[in-house]
């Protein structure tokens, strides 16, 4: 039955010429050619396109035919005859048929597929647009353009596969779409290419659009995806395939270098001007920090870079990319920052940076982004990572650059484990400062004290949570004590003893205050639980946790003992300490009283 | 800050021996600003030693011994314009920048010319310059060159432009580019130091402690 409507529609069609064509031979062209397709009438089909007589036909009306031949297609499976048919179907209408037509079907199809059906459609789809749209003559570029940010739309809706697993198994068909769309686009950059050697800047919209390609595969999928090597046993890497081409495409555009070092003296756009390039850099920032991963991290095209900039410029460079991937949330995302960060400091020399460097913005914001990370990241690798990444940035700065960073971190970060953190390594300085024979700026003398100030002494005076602030409590009076022992009270290089009143005053008096009120206080805390239990084994819940979701067992009365008993623990090992620096004050001071008036 | 030893005794200093600039030296080293502007000891040494007599440095040198008017004793402001004088003053802070402080030493870089420049036109620092270059190692590896040579076609084929001076670049180059005049065309030899140090640049097969040999050509200024 269809088969003869198609057939008379053909006929009917034949003895016109092509101007002749009217609305409902379309119509009946396109029902009948679609019904014949759903019948599985498909060698028909063929026969008909295939015939010379029909080339007119095929070449108006053919691109009616390319949805429902896509969705007949995707009925057979591979090396079924009839799929090859139907290929063949496509290769025809690709021959007859007018380009620009042709051209909208397919991306019509491409936009209007299903997630599931959507890697089959575009790998079907990618040769035969390829093609077409070699045969464009005008407005080739917008076209290519429109196809390329359509499939990475499209695209853009699947999940990128993240372990090494979900690659190899390539799901969604994602990694395969991705390998096509390298030789989709090869052509168009060949094209380009040319151009650029003989320098006719006719290729200028072209070269645009590649570039946006290839800024928006840096987006999706690549910032997305891990790009690490596989373990050498499995397959290479698709993904890690597609990063090499894209950047090797921005090569071949002459777009790498520009892209990674936007500042280095172009004359339209010198990094005054800021406002240009920002606005630039905000709309692709993703992008471009993903590319300086690719090339800083997994070392693609950098072979093609000067070898002459400063690691210390390199890493200022990068910095903004740095920022951009430590402020968002996927691990992805953020491991990348922080190994393009790793990259650029392990370029670097110890002690090398200038304080200057703290004057740009993202010097100072990034190690508070990875005091973050390393506090609140729910990733426990990226925190450890995060911890590690903070000393090296630390140890890149020469003296004075640490010290500011200290100070900062220490007013910033509002956390006792990473101010211990800080105080520990104000204590290495220190060390360092008193064992070299150089005299050091910052951390001996008045800079040291200004400094001391911020270590020693209570947040909140007496009223400082103990607990909350114990890392930090500790960390000051290991401090404490070890300028008491190191720091001769004649020598005074680090100007403790002369400061020992104030110190006292602000630090140790309000600590020995604090602990004993701490104390009382979980001391009664402790006996009124013991009286409780005794008098009903029915605790009531006083209050409920939740942790992701799942609700916390409520705790025991021997848990809530235990958790009381380990805070005295807390405030015994204080008061020990505290203790003993008290005890070192003492025998110090009486040692040199003693001497002085053995002088006199 | 602790008074000098006086280098002479009145014997010496009245014997012909010791010549008058030697005293005014002395004096233009040690002593206040102040106390030299009353004696009439500044200005070049030769002009001094035209004005003053012997007796007269004799008599100024007592009496900087009697009053102590050495150098950092004075008030404030004068301290300020003694600036150019504070690497004789041992005992105050440096306020030198780092850039300063390193630059202290001996050029970690020699420079031989191909090919001589215009001479008028020297880059100042933060100016952006062009050039051509090509990189090798001691043993003659070239590890980078942006002179297009016919395998290396992706390489932008346009000299390298960057801020001269400012830190963009490694020590070496920009010393030495602020010392090449326009068309000049120059072969450096830079020291580690003053290039990739002892990390070098692995992943640009540039070795730890690497001397490297550039030849650059400054095309452009701007």
């Amino acid at each position: 039955m269809a088969k003869e409507e198609f057939r008379d529609v053909i006929q009917r069609c034949q003895i016109l010429n092509e101007e002749d064509f009217k609305g409902e031979d379309f119509d009946h062209f396109q029902a009948a050619g679609k019904k014949c397709l759903e019948e599985g009438y498909i060698a028909e089909v063929l026969e008909i396109i295939q015939n010379e007589k029909n080339k007119v036909i095929i070449k108006s009306m053919g691109w009616n035919l390319v949805g429902p031949l896509i969705r007949c297609t995707h009925e057979y499976k591979e090396n079924d005859i009839e799929r090859d048919r139907c290929k063949k179907i496509l290769d025809k209408l690709v021959e007859f048929c007018n380009p620009k037509e042709l051209v909208l079907g397919f991306l019509e199809q491409i936009e209007q597929t299903s997630k599931e059906q959507m890697s089959q459609t575009v790998l079907l789809l990618l040769k035969p647009l390829q093609e077409v749209l070699l045969k464009l003559h005008r407005n080739k570029a917008y076209s290519i353009g429109l196809s390329l940010s359509t499939i990475l739309n499209q695209l853009s809706l699947l999940p990128v596969p993240y372990t090494a697993q979900q690659v190899q198994e390539d799901m969604h068909g994602l990694c395969r779409c991705c390998n096509a769309l390298t030789d989709f686009v090869n052509p168009f950059v060949d094209e380009v290419v040319r151009h650029m050697e003989t320098s006719d800047g006719g290729c200028k919209d072209l070269k645009e659009e590649l570039l946006s390609f290839c800024l928006k595969s840096l987006k999706y999928p690549l910032l997305m995806a891990e790009l690490e090597e596989l373990p050498e046993e499995t397959i290479k890497h698709p993904l890690r395939q597609f990063a090499a081409d894209i950047l090797g495409i921005l090569l071949d555009i002459r777009e790498l270098i520009p892209k990674v070092f936007p500042q280095h003296g172009c004359k339209n756009q010198i990094w005054d001007n800021e406002g240009l390039v920002e606005i630039e850099q905000e709309q692709s920032a993703d992008s471009l920090a993903c590319l300086s991963y690719i090339v800083f991290v997994q070392d693609f095209g950098m072979n093609y870079f000067p070898v002459v900039f400063h690691p210390s410029y390199i890493l200022q460079c990068n910095m903004v990319h740095i920022q951009v991937l430590l402020e968002r949330k996927e691990e992805s995302v953020l491991s990348k920052g922080l190994d393009l960060l790793e990259s650029c400091l392990l370029r670097l020399e110890d002690n090398s940076l200038f304080l200057q460097y703290l004057e740009f913005r993202s010097f100072i914001t990034i190690p508070q982004d990875m005091v973050k990370l390393m506090t609140l990241c729910p990733f426990e690798p990226l925190r450890k990572k995060s911890l590690k990444l903070l000393q090296l940035y630390i140890n890149k700065f020469e003296e004075e650059g640490k010290y500011t960073l200290f100070r900062c971190l220490l007013k910033t970060s509002n956390h006792s484990g990473v101010e211990a953190y800080i105080i520990q390594n104000i204590k290495n300085q220190i060390d360092l400062s008193l064992k070299s024979t150089k005299s050091s700026k910052c951390f001996t003398g008045l800079q040291l004290v200004s400094l001391l100030d911020a270590v020693l002494s209570l947040p909140e005076g007496a009223e400082t949570d103990l607990l909350q602030n114990s890392d930090r409590i500790m960390a000051s009076l290991n401090l404490l004590r070890y300028l008491i022992i190191r720091d001769n009270e004649n020598d005074n290089k680090t100007c403790i003893w002369t400061e020992l009143t104030k110190i006292e005053q602000n630090f140790l008096k309000p600590l020995h205050t604090g602990l004993n009120m701490s104390r009382a206080h979980y001391e009664a805390e402790i006996k009124n639980k013991k009286e409780n239990r005794r008098e009903s084994h029915t605790s009531k819940t006083v209050c409920s946790v939740t942790v992701a979701g799942g609700k916390m067992p409520t705790m025991t009365s021997e848990m809530e003992l235990q958790v009381l008993q380990s805070a005295l623990f807390t405030f015994d090992l204080m008061e020990s300490v505290l203790a003993r620096v008290e005890e070192l004050v003492e025998v110090k001071t009486k040692i040199a009283a003693e001497a002085n008036t053995g002088v006199k | 800050m602790a008074a000098p030893a006086r280098p002479w005794s009145p014997e010496e200093l009245r014997s012909d021996a010791l010549p008058k600039r030697e005293i005014i030296r002395f004096l233009q080293e040690q002593a206040a600003h102040e106390f030299l502007a009353q004696h009439k000891l500044l200005g070049q040494i030769k002009n001094v030693a035209k004005t003053a007599s012997k007796d007269q440095l004799i008599a100024a040198y007592d009496q900087l011994f009697e009053t102590q008017s050495f150098k950092g004793t004075e008030s404030a402001e004068h301290v300020t314009e003694e600036v150019k004088n504070v690497k004789l003053d041992e005992d105050k802070p440096k306020e030198a920048k780092p850039e300063e402080a390193i630059s202290e030493g001996p050029p970690r870089y020699t420079k031989s010319i191909l090919k001589k420049g215009d001479k008028v036109n020297f880059p100042k620092k933060g100016d952006v310059v062009h050039c051509w270059y090509t990189g090798k190692l001691q043993d003659g590896t070239v590890f980078d060159t942006n002179i297009q040579a016919g395998s290396k076609k992706k390489k932008a084929s346009k000299p390298l432009s960057f801020k001269v001076g400012v830190g963009k670049v490694i020590r070496g180059w920009d010393e030495a580019l602020l010392t090449m005049s326009k068309g000049e065309k120059a072969q450096l030899e830079i020291e580690p130091e003053w290039a990739y140090g002892k990390k070098g640049q692995p992943d640009a097969k540039i070795p730890p402690n690497a001397k490297l040999f550039f030849e650059v050509e400054l095309v452009d200024i701007e």
